[in-house]
């Protein structure tokens, strides 16, 4: 058994509840020791409210610290450079934590369409629709998380398209409305479509809403379908597991690999071997970017907005 | 009651369907066609005409199933015999062609059934009463999507003359949205790869988005594919307090699991028994209202929408930016305050 060299990590903030499912991660990984910030950490996790991520950012790589950010990066592009640069001038590894694409399925999926068996691809309808995230209350405060599900729910789609595709979007624009869960009067919207241009042609759309009720058996789901000249493929890694009924109800268990975990295991890895993880701060600017442009689309009644 | 006598206007493919839904309704049926008509006649048991001036002379209602660019001018044409017509999908190639149709059947006191036959599909008829119902609360977001073979005929790849992938199979579940949604203020459309000088690629794949004037957004999925490709639609419609969905490939009603013949058939459709058969309820429908003096679930206004809709569409494409509706007697302020 090959000993591990020992990496002590320190949790910044528990603002998002994935820091709870990244601290049980860490905690099961051989040779990671789990750390308050003040005690010298090599790596930092931050799952801090999205526009408080560049302080703290900035904060571990003046201290020479490595970082995995929760998504998305920043609320703003200015705020998303400022970091990736701050990193990169301390040598610091900056990687955004994109969970679905370590998902076997989707890695197989991708894997399948670049083998080319399915030809060129081109379109891509990506669905991350769920409940409305009210375990933590910033989640819908447009300053602390940047907006609503246009914030939310694009950026797991949009990396899954960045990697898929591997280019930057050409053209975005978007609709959104605030008709789910509006008893709540929330500041944010709530559901929304936005579709996506890219160089190659390829056209893709985003369902981003939070629509399903908070009677769902289940926190919600992701799926990408993709039109290839040679076939179709959908991809849905949250499809896996055992439905079925309780006395209150239906019932679900999700089965299948921890995607936190694998997410993590990268991270330290790429910390132990000192070399930058994907997906890192350059996926994490892109990312923002069309959530960006998605929401100057909304503001301007659906109009297409070009990316610089 | 004396016996319906049909004229069906065409033999292609969707012409099996309704011959079929005409022969369970117990009707006499006539057809014509510049090509298959005796295969239909001879499978059917309609008898063969020779052109469609003497089918109109022959029939109460005539049911047209032509290639699209046609459909407007053999309305007309029955319209101006007197005879109440059944349209295939589109209507017409424009929204103008489609409302002259039905402003004809309404000067001439004819009845115009527009066959969108996905209304009577059960799944999306369940969805619709559903919603109606307020099960789901209010509408806010939908999603449809339809992918299957390209077709194999020529005249779908033509844009000018009634084809096109969003006029064609799209306009399909832009008749539902508007029918769960109602009526539409913007249209934004893409699709790849291009349509250059009228001739649409295959395989093609487009998405429409759609701002209903009740602030519903609605995404539109569609897709001809290679050769071979299975035909698989899904609807999921979500609202303030639930959502419906649908997909076809995850209907195990029936399964099929079989050794595939060497170079056989793979977009085999089968027949449909006539108690869930859509085409067989449309019909029925149709005929049912001329009998009872009612309105049919689909109307002629509802086939203009949908062509109005998917000219919007393909003008959205042609200038890279959502295009506002504009139906006839819509204000501009009306439109603007819809949009908003």
């Amino acid at each position: 058994m090959t000993a591990h060299v020992p990496v002590r990590i320190a949790v910044l903030s528990f603002a998002h509840t994935h820091a709870l499912s990244y601290v049980q991660a860490l905690k099961q990984m051989p040779g990671v020791d789990l750390i308050a910030a003040d005690w010298k950490p090599d790596a930092v996790v931050i799952a801090a409210e999205n526009s408080r991520h560049r302080s703290l950012v900035e904060r571990a790589a003046a201290a020479g610290v490595h970082v995995l950010c929760e998504k998305p990066l920043a609320t703003t592009i200015e705020d998303a450079v400022a970091m990736h640069d701050a990193c990169e001038q301390s040598g610091v590894i900056l990687m955004v934590a994109y969970p679905v694409r370590f998902a076997p399925s989707v890695r197989d999926a991708i894997a399948e369409l670049r083998s080319g068996r399915l030809g060129k691809i081109l379109g891509v309808t990506g669905v991350n629709n769920g409940k409305l995230p009210q375990d933590r209350a910033w989640f819908t405060d447009p300053e602390l998380a940047g907006g609503g599900a246009l914030v939310d729910h694009v950026v797991h789609c949009a990396d899954l398209l960045d990697e898929l595709l591997g280019e930057r979007a050409q053209s975005v624009r978007a609709v959104s409305n605030g008709i789910l869960h509006s008893h709540r009067e929330l500041e944010v919207e709530t559901g929304g479509l936005v579709t996506i241009r890219y160089p190659s042609g390829v056209i893709a759309t985003i369902d981003c809403s939070w629509s399903w009720p908070m009677s769902s058996a289940t926190w919600g789901g992701l799926t990408l379908q993709i039109v290839a000249e040679r076939g179709t493929l959908t991809v849905s890694p949250f499809a896996k597991g055992v439905s079925g009924h309780d006395a209150q109800g239906e019932t679900w268990m999700p089965v299948g690999a921890d995607l936190d975990a694998l997410l993590l295991d990268e991270f330290v890895r790429a910390v132990r071997e000192g070399r930058q993880s994907q997906p890192d701060a350059a996926v994490g600017i892109r990312t923002v970017e069309i959530v960006k442009a998605a929401q100057a689309s909304a503001a301007l009644h659906g109009e297409v907005v070009a990316l610089r | 009651m004396s016996t319906l006598k049909v004229g069906l206007i065409g033999a292609g493919g969707i012409s099996r369907v309704h011959a079929d839904a005409w022969r369970a309704l117990g009707a006499q049926g006539y057809v014509t066609s510049l090509a298959g008509a005796a295969e239909i006649a001879d499978a059917y048991g309609f008898t063969l005409v020779e052109d469609v001036d003497t089918l109109l002379g022959l029939v109460d209602i005539v049911d047209i199933v032509t290639p699209s660019s046609t459909h407007a001018d053999f309305a007309l044409r029955a319209i101006a015999r007197g005879l109440d017509v059944i349209c295939e999908k589109p209507l017409a190639a424009t929204a103008e062609a489609a409302a002259a149709v039905a402003r004809a059947a309404e000067e001439a006191g004819v009845r115009l059934f527009p066959a969108h036959v996905v209304r009577y599909m059960g799944e999306y008829a369940a969805i619709k009463a559903h919603v109606e119902a307020g099960r789901i609360g209010t509408l806010a977001v939908q999603r449809f999507s339809r992918t299957g073979s390209a077709p194999q005929t020529p005249w779908f790849f033509s844009e000018s003359t009634g084809g096109g992938v969003i006029r064609d199979l799209m306009i399909h579940d832009i008749d539902q949205a508007v029918w769960f949604a109602g009526p539409v203020a913007t249209v934004y459309a893409v699709q790849n790869p291009p349509t250059i000088d009228d001739r649409v690629p295959a395989p093609v794949t487009s998405h429409v988005v759609l701002t209903h004037r009740n602030g519903v957004i609605s995404h539109i999925h569609g897709s001809w594919g290679a050769p071979g490709m299975p035909f698989r639609t899904s609807v999921e419609v979500a609202g303030s307090e639930g959502r419906l969905r649908y997909d076809s490939a995850e209907d195990h009603t029936t399964r099929t699991d079989a050794l595939l013949l060497e170079g056989g058939v793979t977009d085999y459709l089968p027949p449909m028994s006539p108690q869930e058969s859509p085409y067989y309820a449309e019909i029925a429908d149709f005929v049912a209202s001329l009998r009872e003096g009612r309105d049919a679930r689909v109307s002629p206004a509802d086939g203009i929408e949908a062509v109005a809709v998917a000219e919007a569409a393909y003008a959205s494409i042609a200038v890279g930016a959502p295009v506002e509706l504009t139906v006839p007697g819509r204000s501009v302020a009306e439109i603007q305050e819809a949009v908003r």
